[in-house]
């Protein structure tokens, strides 16, 4: 066992002077080995739906409330809780569990304004606002605040309305938390008086019976095994590089640096990357 | 680290068309580092300068084989999985 670690792991006469970590038959069984627990979690999430997924802490009052401080911070006045585009919003998040889909548009071609309409809401400017898999209020916030046409929605000054539907449900098998904002300035001009928006979260159940066990986040469970994973090449590369080195060993292998240098790129970005997406 | 360091003074010419390549690659990482749809372009395009680089790298170090080659293959296929599965 200590000499086949040591052959994985170091360079040597019984591994042609090449960790065997590093050899391409390893490179391909970490491919290998990565795939199969991509195919296990996509198994997972046909056979136990809801198992898998995102628990989140988002309300629709924290979204109002942190929307009017982006609004504040460059001076434009608030946007009043309408309790007619809130219901639009919701309807929307509930259409996108029920038809499975993330999009502007769904499936059966129903436009957000379709469901402004639907809802009884009359305006002369609107707007709508996605997001799913963002775990806090902040974050989401944060990435629609950093992507300009989310941004121009939030900090538009023809808007004077805003709604918010926050809906827990399963999508594509996994459960998350669907956020739909929608603004709009309404045709007669009369803006009503705020009505909070509802702490409780909706739930919609798409996919027959969810557990009430918080749900494993499948990006993380490939984030993980793809940063350890890294980690051990980039590890076995220096080591490998520098018993070489030492050694004086001439051998036809790649450039470890240049290895070393695409992998900390990788490497970089899967640490840094964010959660949620936006739409 | 050291031995990196070594391996690139052998060949700075290769090496800093290389860290160009990386700097670029960052950057631009950056720039659309809360457009994940984006970002995994660039990953895509990265991967494939990567190899392009190891050709040009090892047929000037007159030791370019396919062995090589497939090493450089199965990292570049392994980062492209890895990024497609997390963003």
């Amino acid at each position: 066992m200590k000499r086949f670690l040591s052959r994985l792991f170091i360079p040597q006469e019984s591994n042609n002077h090449r960790a065997l970590i590093l050899q391409p038959s390893f490179l391909g069984l970490f491919i290998a080995v990565y795939l199969l627990n991509q195919s296990l979690l996509q198994s997972l999430t046909i056979a136990r739906p809801g198992i898998l997924g995102y628990s989140s802490e988002i309300t629709a009052d924290k979204v109002w409330t942190l929307t009017n401080q982006e609004r504040q911070s460059q001076n434009l006045p608030a946007l009043q809780y309408n309790s007619v585009l809130s219901e639009s919003a919701t309807a929307k998040a509930k259409n996108m569990f029920q038809q499975n889909y993330w999009a502007h548009t769904s499936p059966k071609g129903l436009s957000p304004w379709d469901f402004f309409r639907q809802a009884g809401y009359q305006y002369s400017v609107a707007g709508e606002n996605l997001a799913k898999d963002f775990y806090d209020t902040e974050s989401l916030i944060k990435a629609w605040m950093n992507s300009p046409t989310h941004r121009a929605n939030i900090i538009n000054d023809k808007y004077q309305e805003i709604g918010i539907g926050v809906v827990n449900g399963v999508l594509n098998g996994m459960k998350t938390t669907l956020v739909v904002e929608h603004f709009g300035t309404p045709l007669d001009g009369r803006v009503l008086a705020s009505t909070p928006p509802s702490s409780t979260v909706n739930t919609v159940q798409n996919f027959g019976p969810v557990s009430s066990i918080k749900p494993i986040n499948p990006a993380l469970i490939s984030k993980t095994l793809g940063l350890i994973m890294f980690l051990i090449i980039i590890g076995v590369l220096i080591v490998d590089s520098y018993i070489t080195l030492k050694n004086r060993t001439s051998r036809l292998t790649g450039s470890s640096a240049g290895h070393v240098g695409f992998l900390l790129i990788i490497l970089a970005l899967l640490i840094f990357s964010r959660q949620g997406t936006i739409f | 680290m050291m031995t990196v360091f070594r391996e690139i003074k052998k060949h700075p010419q290769n090496f800093i068309i290389l860290f160009i390549l990386f700097i670029g690659i960052s950057v631009l990482l950056f720039i659309f580092r809360f457009d994940s749809h984006s970002q995994r372009r660039i990953v895509y395009f990265t991967a494939g300068l990567y190899l392009a680089w190891s050709l040009y790298h090892h047929y000037r170090r007159g030791d370019l084989s396919l062995s090589i080659f497939i090493e450089y293959l199965l990292l570049a296929l392994f980062a492209l999985i890895v990024v497609a599965a997390t963003l």
